[in-house]
C-alpha cells in the first residue's frame, strides 16, 4: 500500500507539541545540569559533572530524599494496588449499588490536591484531629500518634493520604480489566472444581496483568511525583523526613537558586523513574498469559 | 455530519478567540497603560492586608489620577520561591516587597532592585531600622513593617497567677513550672510550620550574642557543634522534656497553636507580634504583650527580644514605570497613610511619626525604643539550604534526637553547602 507523503503532516502538530513541552525542556535541563546557572542571571559557567558528583557524594539531603521517595513509593504502590484491586473485585458487577460505589470511591480523585492536603492535615492533627479522637473513642488511644510530626511515621502518613486520593482512579482501571475477562473461563474453573483462590490465581490475576502493569507503573510514577501533597502537608519536614526528590528539586531551584544543580537532580530523577518503570514492566509482563 | 463538523470547528474557533481575548485583557490588567492612567503592579505576600491596602490605593489614585495600582498577592511561601521569576520578566511587581535575608540577597545579586538612595521619601523611614535593605552603601529596599519575632504572652493570665516576666533561664523555668501546676501549657509551639523558624531567634539570641555568628557559620569560622548552638538545642530539648511546650508540638500548626492561647490552654504563643491581632480576634478579652525567653543568667543577657524590619518596599529595576512606582512608595511612607495601615493591620511600622491607636500596639510600642532587641538572626542566614539545616536540627531535637548528634548532622549539611 502506498502512503501519501501528506500523511506526515498529520504528525506535525503532535511533534511540535512534544518537542516544545517535553523534548526542549528535557534537553535544556540536561544542558543546564552541566552548569552553575542560578536561574536568574544570564551568566553561567560550565562545571562538567560537578553537579552529578555533588548529588551522589556531597549532598546528604538528596540521598535522604531518595530513601524517602522509595519508602513513599513502595507504601503507595502496595496499598494503592491492593486497595484498588480489592474494591474492584467487590464492585465488578454493574448493579446500581456498585455503580454508585464506584463513583463514591472515585470521588477523592476529582478533588484538588490542596483541598485533600488541608482535609488530611486536619484529620492528622494530634490534638484536634479526628483520627486520634476516633482512636480514643474506640479505646485504641495507645495507637494515637503525632502523624505528621513524628519523623519516623510522617512519610507513611502522607502515603496513606496519597492512597486515599488516587485508589479510586486505579479501581476504575481494574474494573475495566476485570470486566474484560471472558465469563466462560470462570465457568470452566468452576466445573474443574477450582477454589476461589485458585480461580483468582490462575484466571483473574494472569488476565488482569495488563491492567495491573498500568496501575503499578502509573502509581509508581505518580508517587514519585507527589509534589503537591507533600508540599502542602509537611513542606518536607520534620527534619527532612518527608522531603522527596520532587520537593527537593523545588527547594534547590526556587529557594536556593541553584538551577544547574536542580537540573542535574531532575535528570537523575528522570533516570530513576524510567529505570523502575522499565523493571516493573518487565516483571509484570512475565505474568501475562492468554487463553 | 457536515453540520456537526462545522459546529465542532466553530466551537473550537470561538473558544480560541475567547481565550485569546481573555489572555490579552489579563495581560493588560497586570501592568500597563489603562485609559489615560498608567497602571502599576504592587506585588506582595500580605493577603490579610488586602482590604486596607485597597482603601489606601483608592486614596492614592484619587490624589494621583494618572496612576492606577493593582495588587498582585501571593502566599508568602510561594512568594519566596517565585517572586524573582516574576521580577525578571518585568510586567509584574513595578513596586514589590522583599523579605530580608536570603531573598533580599538573591534579588540584589540578580540586579532587580532599583537603587532608592537619594529619594526624598527615604527620610520618612526610621534610619536605624532600614539598614537591612542596604547593600554596598545603596538603599535598595525600605522595610515597612516592624515585627517582633518573639513569643506573645497572656499578660492577664500572668497577672492573675502573680507571675513576673522572667529575666533569666532559671526564672523562666520557675515561671513555666507555675503555669504547669495550674494546668496551663507554658508555650504553644506550632512546630508543624513556623514554630522552629520563629522561636529559634529568641532561643539563641543570648546564647550567641555575636550578630555575625551565622555569617561566620557560612564562611566556616563557626560550627553548629559549638557551644552556642548545642546549648540552644539543649534548651529546646529541656522545653520538650519538661512539658513546657505541648505534646506533639511538631504536628501542631499555627492555627491550632493560636487556638490554644486564645482558649487560655496555653500562656505563650511561640511566633511573633504579627499574631496579636489574630489572637484578639479569637478572644477579645486577652491582654497581650511580648516576652522572649532569656536562656542565660540575668547578668549574662545581652538582648531582650527580636525585631525584624520586613515587608521591604522596592522598585523593580526591570519596570518601565519607575517614577509611578516611586510615587506609590512615597505615598505609603506618609505618616498618616502609614498610621492607617499600622492601625488597621495591627503592625508596628518603620515609618517615622506613626500614631498607634490600638491598645495592643500602644502597649507594645515600648519594644521599639525602650528595649534592646536584635535583628532576627535567621534572616542573616543567606543560604537557604544552611537555613534548612539549622531549622532541621531543632525539629530533630524535638523529635527526640540528642542535641549534639542533631548539631553534628546539621553541621554536615552546612559543610556540604558552604560556598
Amino acid at each position: 500500500m502506498r502512503i501519501s507523503k501528506s500523511i506526515y503532516l498529520f504528525f506535525l502538530p503532535g511533534l511540535v507539541l512534544y518537542s516544545l513541552f517535553f523534548l526542549y525542556p528535557t534537553i535544556s535541563a540536561l544542558f543546564y545540569s552541566f552548569t552553575d546557572w542560578d536561574g536568574l542571571s544570564t551568566a553561567f559557567q560550565f562545571v562538567g559533572i560537578d553537579n552529578y558528583t555533588r548529588a551522589f557524594t556531597g549532598d546528604s539531603i538528596f540521598q535522604k530524599t531518595i530513601g524517602n521517595n522509595l519508602k513513599f513509593m513502595l507504601t503507595v504502590v502496595v496499598f494503592q494496588t491492593l486497595v484498588a484491586l480489592a474494591f474492584a473485585l467487590i464492585v465488578i458487577k454493574n448493579t446500581k449499588t456498585n455503580v454508585f460505589l464506584r463513583a463514591l470511591y472515585f470521588f477523592p480523585t476529582i478533588l484538588s490536591s490542596v483541598s485533600v492536603a488541608f482535609i488530611w492535615a486536619f484529620i492528622y492533627d494530634p490534638s484536634m484531629g479526628i483520627l486520634n479522637q476516633m482512636l480514643e473513642l474506640i479505646g485504641l488511644d495507645f495507637l494515637a500518634q503525632n502523624w505528621l510530626g513524628n519523623s519516623n511515621i510522617a512519610i507513611y502518613s502522607l502515603a496513606i493520604t496519597q492512597v486515599w486520593f488516587h485508589a479510586g482512579q486505579m479501581l476504575i482501571i481494574f474494573v475495566a480489566g476485570l470486566q474484560a475477562i471472558p465469563e466462560e473461563l470462570y465457568e470452566v474453573a468452576k466445573i474443574e472444581g477450582a477454589s476461589k483462590w485458585q480461580t483468582f490465581k490462575s484466571v483473574t490475576w494472569p488476565l488482569l496483568a495488563p491492567s495491573a502493569t498500568i496501575v503499578v507503573a502509573y502509581t509508581t510514577i505518580q508517587s514519585f511525583k507527589a509534589f503537591d501533597l507533600v508540599f502542602a502537608m509537611t513542606g518536607g519536614g520534620p527534619n527532612n523526613s518527608t522531603e522527596i526528590i520532587a520537593t527537593y528539586i523545588y527547594d534547590v531551584a526556587f529557594k536556593s537558586y541553584q538551577f544547574g544543580y536542580a537540573s542535574a537532580i531532575s535528570i537523575i530523577f528522570m533516570v530513576i523513574i524510567a529505570l523502575i518503570t522499565y523493571l516493573q514492566f518487565k516483571a509484570l509482563r512475565s505474568d501475562r498469559v492468554s487463553y | 455530519m457536515k453540520n456537526k463538523l462545522w459546529l465542532a470547528t466553530g466551537t473550537v474557533g470561538l473558544g480560541l478567540i475567547l481565550g485569546a481575548c481573555a489572555g490579552e485583557s489579563g495581560g493588560e490588567d497586570s501592568s500597563s497603560e489603562s485609559g489615560d492612567a498608567t497602571q502599576i503592579s504592587f506585588m506582595h505576600w500580605r493577603g490579610e492586608d488586602k482590604a486596607v491596602l485597597d482603601e489606601i490605593i483608592a486614596d492614592f489614585e484619587e490624589a494621583n489620577p494618572d496612576i492606577r495600582v493593582e495588587q498582585n498577592i501571593y502566599p508568602s511561601d510561594q512568594y519566596q520561591a517565585t517572586a524573582q521569576r516574576m521580577l525578571q520578566e518585568g510586567s509584574t511587581g513595578d513596586v514589590f516587597t522583599s523579605f530580608p535575608g536570603a531573598q533580599f540577597e538573591s534579588i540584589q545579586s540578580a540586579g532587580f532592585f532599583e537603587d532608592l538612595s537619594g529619594e526624598e521619601f527615604v527620610s520618612n523611614f526610621d534610619e536605624s531600622l532600614i539598614a537591612v535593605g542596604q547593600k554596598d552603601d545603596a538603599q535598595y529596599a525600605l522595610p515597612y513593617q516592624l515585627v517582633f519575632n518573639m513569643p506573645v504572652y497572656n499578660k492577664g493570665m500572668f497577672d492573675e497567677l502573680g507571675l513576673e516576666v522572667p529575666k533569666s533561664w532559671t526564672e523562666f523555668q520557675e515561671m513555666a513550672d507555675t503555669l504547669l501546676e495550674n494546668d496551663i501549657t507554658p508555650i504553644a509551639f506550632p512546630g508543624a510550620d513556623i514554630g522552629p523558624n520563629q522561636f529559634m531567634n529568641s532561643m539563641m539570641m543570648n546564647n550567641a550574642p555575636d550578630e555575625e555568628v551565622f555569617q561566620k557559620l557560612q564562611n566556616g569560622e563557626e560550627s553548629l557543634t559549638n557551644e552556642w548552638w548545642v546549648k540552644t538545642l539543649e534548651d529546646f530539648k529541656l522545653l520538650a522534656d519538661k512539658g513546657y511546650i505541648q505534646d506533639d508540638a511538631l504536628g501542631t500548626n499555627q492555627d491550632s497553636a493560636m487556638a490554644m492561647v486564645a482558649n487560655e490552654e496555653a500562656a505563650m504563643l511561640a511566633t511573633g507580634s504579627y499574631h496579636m491581632n489574630s489572637l484578639l480576634d479569637l478572644n477579645p478579652d486577652l491582654e497581650l504583650d511580648l516576652l522572649a525567653p532569656i536562656t542565660v543568667e540575668e547578668s549574662e543577657a545581652t538582648y531582650e527580644g527580636i525585631n525584624t524590619a520586613t515587608f521591604m518596599l522596592a522598585v523593580n529595576s526591570n519596570s518601565d514605570k519607575k517614577d509611578q512606582a516611586k510615587a506609590f512608595i512615597d505615598y505609603l511612607s506618609q505618616p498618616e497613610v502609614a498610621s492607617k495601615y499600622a492601625n488597621e493591620t495591627g503592625q508596628h511600622l518603620t515609618v517615622n511619626d506613626v500614631e498607634y491607636e490600638s491598645e495592643a500596639l500602644q502597649n507594645t510600642s515600648y519594644w521599639i525604643d525602650e528595649r534592646n532587641t536584635r535583628f532576627q538572626p535567621r534572616f542573616l542566614i543567606t543560604n537557604a539550604q544552611i537555613e534548612d539545616a539549622v531549622l532541621s536540627s531543632i525539629e530533630n531535637v524535638l523529635g527526640g534526637e540528642d542535641p549534639m548528634a542533631a548539631a553534628e548532622a546539621a553541621q554536615q549539611i552546612v559543610e556540604e553547602n558552604r560556598e
